[in-house]
């Protein structure tokens, strides 16, 4: 029985031992070797003292260790967080500091930007995946791969337990680490892998980087149904020529990414170079995929079948929308239906349900859901919709914050946000922080985020700031203050200064003002 | 040619906001330094500074990880 994330591995190591779990450019692990190596990965950390509850950090980019990482941590009974190596040092230490992580697992490839953190005070204990010496005691790879498993013990974890705490954007200024139980990681692979048929044959690319949710298809569904996960570089990323090149080679059946990269695949106008025949799903979630665009794919790429997944971090996912032909008309594609036994609710601002047909805020109920906000009961609570059913239970549903209505043929259609929360390129971001981030400056009385379409339909971050009084600031200098405290997708395009905001005749700030200000620099 | 490359990435591209300095080795895809956008700049700033075309196929790994990867890739280019 399948009923903590880390029985997927063994689950598929005794069927398929040979089979290969993972694969990286050349590099390759088959699912004997990553139980073993998982196995190994746990021992030391168990011996080390992390047990059930504690939280270990992943601080890696795209590679073949961060399967090994992520399972050997949940086989320590222990949960995973993983650390997103291309945000600035400040961010870094804050997740460190607000989920308390002691251990963390890395690569030699991170071993000067490990050397920086561990100049600044941080919980940190030990650092596992370096072999060069550091301020912390250090193993290397080689350390952990040498250790003996004829005395692994499974640690007692069951599926209530902490799996992975995910950190996302949050509007009060700082990330919030979203709680995953082995449960709900566990629900969302198996609706997934059902869903989308996957078979011990497919070859499912993982285009997301460990700290983005859409990995968890790469990294749980698939190693379920003893397919084969290709983590794709993150060079190959940034480069759609290559991409495709890869696509062709690893002979892929299941793609899942943001609509951004097949956008950038179909834009390098190579895609009849290369035979892509054995592409069975292309499936996009994370943001809305421009139907031009879309339509254009679909022509290119017959033998596909297209879907759009939709499902905030919170529930993994809770709808899909499979495309049965090429949309006609430009209007968005919708998000579907629920999946599983999912029970679902469209509210007014009152928590009452709206008429049929009616804009409302999509609230969701699903085993997929998250246990709750990292250290943070009172935004779970508020996150939570509660309702007493006839036989006097309570049903939890997540509020999602997303603005649907139900469509006359039974789909759900997005219709944007209650709040201030943007996507760009895939990644959630919430224009409260990036205020809240510029307000902490010191030479800074007050700002304002907005967010502009740009003629290509991409979206930009644009910032007004007003200084203390009698102070001044380059707008370098702030633009740089962000870079050391932001994320770079989350990075304002343009900052200006004013000397106040305009109001409006109440006193308020006059925000459609500013942005029209902003929008036509 | 590496000097403007790493002139160009280190003060339009990266803000002068590099913990170290960029070296010509330095891997530009796999260790963050640029994003998909941050490439596309860079390749815009090398036609119009070098007068040169990128076509769709040389945009790969092999032409662009390293400030050292694209100069031999454009000298390449120019014979």
């Amino acid at each position: 029985m399948i009923k903590i994330l880390p029985h997927i591995i063994e689950n598929s190591a005794q069927r398929f031992p040979k089979k290969d779990a993972f694969r990286f450019g050349e590099q390759a692990v088959s699912f004997a070797d990553l139980n073993i190596k998982t196995a190994q990965l746990a021992m030391h950390l168990t011996e080390y003292g992390i047990t059930k509850g504690d939280r270990v950090g992943v601080y890696m980019n795209r590679c073949l260790e961060t399967a090994i990482a992520i399972y050997g941590i949940m086989k320590a009974g222990a949960a995973y967080v993983p650390l997103d190596t291309t945000v600035p040092h400040d961010r870094t230490l804050f997740l460190l500091k607000d989920c308390g992580i002691e251990h963390m697992v890395t690569t030699p490839k991170q071993t000067k930007k490990v050397r920086k953190l561990l100049e600044h005070h941080s919980p940190l204990k030990q650092i596992i995946g370096i072999s060069q010496p550091m301020a912390l005691p250090s193993f290397s790879w080689d350390n952990i791969f040498g250790i003996d498993t004829s005395t692994y013990i499974h640690p007692e974890v069951t599926e209530k337990d902490l799996a992975y705490i995910m950190y996302t954007s949050g509007s009060t200024g700082t990330p919030k680490g979203i709680m995953h139980s082995h449960r709900s990681g566990l629900a969302y692979a198996k609706l997934s892998a059902d869903l989308y048929r996957i078979d011990k044959d497919d070859r499912v690319a993982n285009h997301a980087p460990l700290h983005f949710d859409i990995s968890t298809f790469g990294y749980f569904s698939a190693p379920l149904r003893a397919a084969t996960t290709i983590i794709i570089s993150d060079a190959h990323t940034k480069l759609p020529a290559s991409l495709i090149q890869l696509m062709e080679k690893e002979k892929l059946s299941i793609w899942y990414s943001v609509p951004l990269a097949l956008i950038q695949i179909l834009q390098s106008n190579l895609l009849q170079k290369y035979d892509l025949s054995s592409l069975r799903w292309v499936i996009f979630g994370g943001e809305v995929f421009a139907v031009k665009y879309l339509r254009e794919l679909m022509l290119k790429w017959p033998q596909a079948q297209f879907s759009n997944s939709y499902g905030p971090a919170e529930i993994n996912q809770c709808t899909f929308y499979n495309l049965n032909e090429i949309p006609k008309v430009d209007t968005p594609i919708p998000i579907g239906k629920m999946w599983g036994e999912n029970k679902y609710k469209i509210l007014d601002s009152s928590d009452l349900e709206v008429n049929t047909g009616d804009k409302g805020v999509l609230v969701v109920k699903t085993p997929t859901m998250m246990m709750g906000y990292w250290n943070n009961e009172l935004l779970t609570q508020n996150s939570i919709y509660t309702e007493i059913t006839e036989s006097n239970e309570i049903d939890s549903y997540y509020r999602t914050g997303d603005l649907v209505k139900l469509n006359k043929d039974g789909n759900l259609l997005f219709l944007g946000r209650k709040d201030r929360q943007i996507k760009i390129r895939g990644y959630r971001i919430e224009m409260d922080e990036i205020e809240a981030v510029l307000s902490r400056h010191e030479l800074v009385k007050e700002a304002m985020v907005c967010s502009v379409e740009k003629s290509n339909g991409e979206k930009e971050l644009l910032s007004a700031v007003v200084l203390k009084s009698g102070k001044q600031i380059e707008i370098n200098m702030l633009l740089g203050y962000c870079r050391s405290q932001l994320p770079v997708y989350a990075l304002p395009s343009k900052i200006i200064i004013l000397d106040d905001f305009p109001r409006t005749g109440s006193g308020k700030i006059d925000l459609t003002r500013i942005k029209e200000t902003l929008s036509t620099l | 040619m590496n000097e403007l490359l790493i002139k160009y990435i280190q003060e339009q591209l990266l803000n002068n906001e590099m913990e170290e300095e960029l070296e010509a080795q330095d891997d530009l895809l796999g260790d963050g330094i640029l994003d998909s956008l941050g490439m596309m700049k860079l390749i815009l700033y090398i036609e119009l500074e070098f007068d040169t075309k990128v076509p769709p196929q040389d945009m790969v790994i092999e032409n662009f990880m390293t400030v050292q990867h694209i100069s031999d890739y454009l000298a390449q280019k120019k014979k």
